[in-house]
């Protein structure tokens, strides 16, 4: 199979109209087509598996109220991972300053993820999922972001181009460099899995 | 040595999520001899799917679907906005304070406030059945509640049936309107005739005979019913 994850693009569209003419379920229906990726999306910047889900809902939940504004439905995954990735640094942002307001040491990086995850790994133990997510973590922000719309949004390297509006040439680019940096992160996992 | 040049090429369209089902298939007949693209290949899909593991979620994307639909029931609803809205909103704004105005001139005004939105009649209509989530948003309200089997039922109710879900709704003692799911339902009037408009969806009037005067609206037309049961579905 060429791609494991084949999605029809473009109901999204007709979905958002339908949501725009009162049909709440259309909404849903898309939450269901991107809750995954927009999941991951908030669990690359967030520790806290928990945090991520409310993170995801949030971002589901400004997506609805600002759907009108969105311009090109064709690109709602783009507009919707710009949205996510704000929501997640809204986030982050207000942890910091509440910890900083109660005088609070900062919670170390370690700690945090120290946070047992709740995402389902039936595959992976808990220590080698953390391992993996840290990994993807460790990712520059723009590679991070290409690694996850194509492994969990199941988009080609041409359909990232045009969600972000960025040139395919460049996003192939960047993925081959995240396929690699991964790999070489990740070799040590993928040989005792092996093994 | 096979010359596997081709068959690299292919594999780096995999990664880009770009391969055809033949060149996949050339590609998977390859791979069986050759142990370097094997190799290859293998390693990249080992790869996605451990990177796809560790960020899968606990929750069933069904299941945040029903979550956001509900937050969204308890909240207002989007209003579709057409292009020029913006202008067309002052508009509307400056025509309705002259209106105001006037209306005091002439000793018009009322002593209600224009917060003041009161529910329309009550009518004597039951849910008597009830899958799944439904919505229900009164005449004049911006808000959806669910819908429950106890639920008072008012002229001007707009009825949204999500997913999955159906109701039906019993009009007196025989006669019945069974709502299937994806459907937007809407009652229009509940006195000499009753009538519904059927924004979206199937219903089923099922009526006892004889029955007075019966309507159904749809974006398309009226169906007025001559007989005891009818189904009407609109896309």
């Amino acid at each position: 199979m060429p791609d494991d994850i084949t999605r029809n693009r473009g109901a999204d569209e007709h979905l958002i109209h339908a949501s725009l003419a009162g049909n709440p379920s259309a909404f849903s229906t898309l939450v269901e087509r991107h809750w995954n990726l927009v999941f991951a999306l908030a669990l690359s910047r967030i520790s806290n598996a928990t945090e991520a889900e409310d993170i995801a809902q949030e971002s589901f939940l400004k997506a609805y109220t600002q759907l009108s504004t969105l311009r090109k439905p064709s690109c709602f995954a783009g507009w919707l991972t710009r949205i996510t990735l704000r929501e997640c640094t809204n986030t982050v942002r207000r942890s910091t300053r509440r910890k900083a307001v109660c005088g609070g040491p900062m919670e170390p990086q370690e700690v945090l993820n120290a946070v047992p995850a709740c995402a389902a790994n039936p595959g992976l133990t808990s220590g080698q999922a953390d391992f993996v997510r840290q990994t993807v973590r460790r990712l520059p922000k723009n590679l991070r972001e290409l690694v996850l719309l194509r492994f969990m949004g199941g988009f080609s390297a041409v359909k990232i181009a045009e969600q972000l509006g960025k040139r395919p040439g460049t996003v192939r680019v960047s993925l081959h460099r995240a396929y690699k940096l991964l790999r070489k992160d990740l070799n040590p996992l993928l040989e005792e899995i092996g093994s | 040595m096979t010359d596997c040049r081709k068959y690299k090429d292919l594999i780096e369209k995999v990664m880009d999520g770009d391969i055809s089902d033949a060149e996949f298939s050339e590609l998977k007949a390859h791979t069986t001899t050759c142990s370097s693209c094997r190799e290859e290949l293998d390693g990249f899909n080992y790869m996605r799917s451990v990177v796809t593991e560790a960020f899968s979620s606990s929750k069933d994307a069904e299941e945040a679907g029903e979550q956001v639909l509900h937050h969204l029931s308890l909240h207002s609803l989007p209003q579709s906005r057409v292009p020029g809205w913006r202008w067309k909103s002052i508009a509307a704004g400056i025509l309705l304070a002259v209106g105001l105005a006037l209306g005091f001139a002439l000793g018009w005004a009322s002593s209600a406030g224009p917060g003041d939105v009161t529910l329309a009649a009550q009518v004597p209509v039951k849910v008597m059945d009830l899958t799944g989530t439904v919505l229900v948003r009164h005449a004049g309200f911006d808000t959806w509640q669910f819908l429950r089997a106890d639920s008072t039922i008012h002229l001007g109710d707009t009825f949204h049936s999500t997913g999955g879900s159906g109701f039906v709704l019993g009009l007196d003692k025989e006669s019945t309107i069974e709502v299937n799911q994806n459907s937007m339902l809407i009652l229009k009037s509940y006195d000499e005739q009753r009538q519904f408009f059927l924004a979206h969806g199937e219903c089923t009037a099922d009526l006892e005979s004889p029955h007075g005067p019966f309507f159904i609206e749809t974006p398309h037309g009226r169906v007025e019913a001559l007989g005891t049961e009818f189904t009407v579905t609109v896309d």
